[in-house]
């Protein structure tokens, strides 16, 4: 059984240009996506910024209105059947927003609880158990503006908790968490997915959702460029392997005469402070090796590694190395 | 049925209950409901120390009522608009209670704490400056007080809809201030005005709190007109609360196509 089900799902927003002239522009951030997902599975929404994840997410919410084609939530429809859709979903969207800074996590939780309707006595037992299974005991009488990004983030997920929801939406949420943070809400998600909730997980972390999505739909520009399980998705590149080079400052135009090279699939940069990591995807392997340093002659190179494709590469590969 | 109305008056409820605690932890709130309330009330008692006790009193009522406008536009508007950058009004509007009537509680915390903060700066500076405030019809007068609460919790719901529908709405604000004072005679009688804005008023729940609260502080109308007062108050009030159902689900369904419901689309 689908717990939810899309069908030529589009959204469309207007922005205007000019302050004397003005003009509309139409932006299409979801351009007819058709995926479903099986009740109980955690599913993965891979993409780059502005690819339409998020939007996406706002449309199964019920947050915004689809401009063509349908979604449905357990069966119902997410414009017609708002209302009675919002008691049987979750949702975190990335980020610290969506919470009452000056009041404490548990007043946060407390009026979330009323909101979703939880009866009293039921929410002055699940608030506690919530709060310690996010890892918050000790520290949910404290206003949420002291709180680390971390803290902010477990207390959305303990938020999206309150009412035992069927559906959990996952807008990013171990943006901006540090490892140790992000492992731990990575673990809290193993546990959801235990307890058998269907999961819309979007991130940005390609280990992250190899780890834990049973399927992956990439997204790029509005549309669904490939669906699959993380090991199938890493088979698309399995004729490439990936050429690392070390650089140290790349002049404007090297990066175009690499693109160029007739056996280079896709080209990605990596900057970690004063150096850049230049990954070349290619079928050739260690072989094009010389062909590439020639390309950046002139440059100031340093390691220089030839390894095996990873779900990241097909995914840098899917969406034609547009990171 | 039973059980669906205990949970909207848990949300009315709970409502009232963070928007208070919220306005307690923010300075300008504060400044707004204690000690601007203060400034004003001695101020125009002050300028009324040789005038007569009648003038005072409605000079007392009308700017209380002012006061209480103020208090409705800006705390209840600024409060949905924090919502928004917040990120909260998407929160709330994802959630199975109806934002209606988590507006509703807003609002009415607001006038709550907004209308016991003039009574006690108006009674207090008062006494301090030893100039009895006399009422006419103290139990009528307090009558009309509840239901003055009743008619801008109504209004308000009202207002606080087109700051949900009108992300840039802050920018009219401070226009809105001052036709309300005088279309609802809180200052000065509406006779003053032309005609032809008289209907305006009698639309106006707030114009029919301040003529029972006038009349029934002054003694300036008879018994029978503060109860005509009172039953067009709950009248329209009534209408506004009824009508914000389709109000709210037209504005609800505006903002979700428009993507107004946050800052970041």
């Amino acid at each position: 059984m689908n717990a939810i089900e899309i069908s030529n799902l589009k959204r469309q927003f207007k922005t205007t240009i000019g302050v004397i002239k003005r003009q509309t522009k139409e932006v299409v951030a979801v351009d007819g996506i058709s995926f479903d997902i099986h009740a109980g599975e955690l599913f993965g929404l891979l993409g780059p910024n502005g690819a339409g994840k998020t939007t996406t997410i706002k449309m199964l919410t019920t947050l915004l209105i689809p401009s063509s084609g349908t979604a449905t939530i357990m069966g119902l429809d997410v414009v017609k059947d708002a209302e009675k859709i919002r008691p049987r979903i979750g949702f975190i969207f990335g980020g610290e927003r969506g919470l009452y800074w000056r009041l404490s996590g548990l007043d946060n939780l407390r009026y979330f609880a009323t909101l979703y309707y939880v009866d009293a006595n039921v929410a002055k037992k699940k608030i506690p158990e919530l709060i310690e299974l996010v890892g918050l005991k000790g520290r949910e009488k404290e206003k949420v503006e002291g709180y680390s990004r971390g803290m902010r983030q477990r207390l959305h997920i303990a938020r999206a908790l309150l009412h035992d929801p069927e559906v959990l939406f996952l807008d990013e949420p171990t943006m901006g968490l540090d490892p140790v943070g992000a492992r731990e809400m990575r673990m809290t998600i193993r546990d959801l997915q235990s307890a058998k909730k269907t999961i819309l997980l979007t991130t940005h972390y390609m280990f992250e959702a190899d780890a834990l999505c049973e399927r992956i739909a990439v997204i790029n520009k509005g549309k669904i460029i490939a669906l699959n399980t993380p090991e199938k998705l890493k088979h698309t590149v399995q004729d490439l392997s990936v050429v690392e080079i070390e650089i140290f400052g790349i002049p404007p135009g090297f990066l175009e005469k690499v693109r160029k090279l007739e056996f280079v699939d896709s080209v990605v940069v990596e900057t970690h402070n004063q150096r850049q990591i230049l990954l070349v995807h290619t079928p050739k392997g260690s072989s094009a090796i010389s062909d590439i340093v020639e390309a950046l002659n002139g440059l100031r190179l340093g390691k220089i590694v030839t390894r095996e494709p990873t779900l990241e590469d097909a995914y840098v590969h899917l969406v034609g190395g547009q990171l | 049925m039973v059980k669906k109305i205990k949970g909207i008056l848990r949300v009315i409820r709970m409502s009232f209950e963070i928007e208070l605690r919220q306005n307690l932890t923010d300075g300008f709130v504060l400044f707004g409901i204690v000690i601007q309330p203060l400034i004003v009330a001695f101020t125009a008692l002050w300028m009324l120390k040789d005038k007569g006790p009648d003038y005072a009193i409605f000079i007392v009522v009308g700017s209380a009522m002012t006061g209480l406008w103020t208090a409705l536009l800006f705390n209840s508007g600024n409060s949905i608009i924090g919502e928004r950058w917040a990120g909260t009004l998407e929160t709330l509007v994802g959630t199975p209670s109806s934002l209606r009537v988590i507006v509703f509680g807003k609002v009415l915390a607001n006038i709550t704490q907004s209308l016991l903060s003039m009574i006690g700066c108006y009674t207090l500076i008062s006494l301090v400056m030893g100039y009895p405030l006399t009422l006419s019809r103290p139990i009528f007068f307090l009558i009309s007080i509840l239901l003055t609460v009743f008619a801008f919790v109504g209004f308000g719901v009202i207002i606080a809809s087109l700051f949900i529908l009108i992300p840039d709405f802050q920018r009219l604000q401070n226009t809105l201030e001052f036709p309300v004072y005088i279309l609802c005679g809180f200052l000065f009688p509406i006779a003053l005005l032309p005609g032809w804005t008289t209907p305006i008023s009698y639309i106006l729940s707030p114009y029919w709190a301040a003529r029972a609260l006038h009349g029934s502080a002054l003694g300036a109308l008879e018994i029978n007109q503060i109860y005509i007062s009172w039953v067009m108050l709950i009248f329209f009030s009534a209408v506004y609360i009824i009508g914000s159902s389709a109000l709210y689900r037209l504005v609800l369904k505006r903002a979700r196509v428009d993507a107004t419901l946050n800052t970041t689309g």
